[in-house]
């Protein structure tokens, strides 16, 4: 039998508390739980969470690709973010906005409400309220919800070559931009 | 030097990637976050007013379902409360606490932290999803839409900080 193994509920669920674990361990231990570093990005003051988060990328795309080619994955059988291009975009710009304001994300507020930070159980009660306010304006915006559907559009299948060159060209990218921080906060 | 008892962004992140990958390889989806919000309070309005909640079309994917809490992200959630709870103590870096910017007085920091999170509440709907399930996930998959979320994500950010200057530094 080939990865991935779909569980029965159960056991998919202890799974979840498990692997959940070590993402809030790892979340809290690179710092992910600090509002002040997760905004520092925004002021060049911090870097924490483009280094932890494009490193978590590679690592994962990698590894998730490295499987596939070896048949130790089905690729076939993983559930690919389907992308909707507008949506997205703008619901990726208004995020920037509501990270940026109150300094979590809706994971890193959990990691920071679970160091005692008592301003993220805010943001959290504020990200049922903004899900609220999605669900109520939802009729009016379905249409757009649901346009510029691109359903599981990789990269590497939107440019037609290899998921490798994708790969190598992300690595360079990422290694650039860590070299420039690391000289940025060297030099500070 | 508290301050740095965190450990290096590289491996934090590498932890965090196998761990995706290992949520990849068993389970054959990514991690999520923003839908165990929205499922709660789906779920806490169809108990507080069961006629309204099933009059919003949006939380009938929870309300019609027969074990709503039963869920994967929500199940995650649990324990990435407890594997941050269980990393803060063992750092010695749990303290109760209204963390704030320097400057800024606490009430506005509630109402920053509140704020901030309605958007960010508003917007992982609209983008199906948040820094964990589109950005990590969709990015590390190569799928475009976590490359749109994250390069939106940065831009909208910096332009924010740009115009809230005074916000957190």
């Amino acid at each position: 039998m080939s990865a991935p193994f779909i569980v029965s509920q159960t056991a998919g669920l202890v799974l979840a508390v498990v692997l959940g674990l070590f993402f809030g361990l790892f979340l809290e231990r690179g710092g992910l739980g600090n509002p002040h570093k997760l905004t520092g990005v925004f002021y060049l003051t911090d870097f924490s969470v483009p280094k932890a988060m494009f490193t978590a990328m590679l690592v994962a795309g990698t590894g998730l690709y490295l499987l596939s080619d070896l048949n130790v994955l089905d690729m076939t059988r993983v559930w690919i973010v389907p992308t909707f291009f507008w949506p997205q975009l703008l619901g990726g710009a208004l995020f920037g906005i509501g990270f940026l304001v109150s300094g979590y994300c809706p994971g890193t507020a959990v990691a920071g409400l679970a160091s005692g930070r008592l301003d993220a159980l805010l943001t959290m009660l504020g990200i049922g309220a903004g899900s609220l306010a999605f669900a109520i304006v939802y009729p009016a915006i379905e249409v757009f919800y649901f346009s510029s559907s691109m359903e599981g559009a990789t990269l590497p299948s939107l440019l037609g070559i290899s998921h490798w060159v994708v790969m190598v060209i992300v690595y360079l990218m990422a290694g650039g931009m860590f070299y420039v921080m690391e000289r940025y906060e060297r030099n500070r | 030097m508290k301050k740095n008892s965190y450990w290096s962004p590289y491996i934090a992140g590498a932890g965090l990637g196998l761990t995706l990958l290992a949520t990849f390889v068993i389970t054959g989806w990514g991690i999520g976050a923003s839908s165990a919000f929205s499922l709660l309070t789906g779920v806490g309005l169809g108990k507080l007013s069961p006629e309204y909640a099933h009059k919003i079309t949006y939380f009938s994917q929870y309300l019609n379902v027969e074990a709503p809490l039963l869920n994967w992200v929500l199940f995650e959630i649990m324990g990435l409360f407890l594997g941050a709870l269980l990393g803060s103590m063992l750092a010695g870096n749990f303290k109760l606490r209204i963390d704030k910017p320097e400057h800024m007085s606490t009430g506005t920091r509630l109402i920053t932290a509140f704020g901030g999170g309605i958007i960010i509440g508003f917007a992982s709907r609209l983008a199906r999803g948040c820094t964990s399930g589109v950005a990590l996930s969709g990015g590390a998959q190569l799928a475009l839409a976590g490359w749109v979320f994250v390069i939106a994500m940065f831009a909208s950010g910096f332009v924010a900080a740009a115009l809230f200057r005074r916000l957190w530094s």
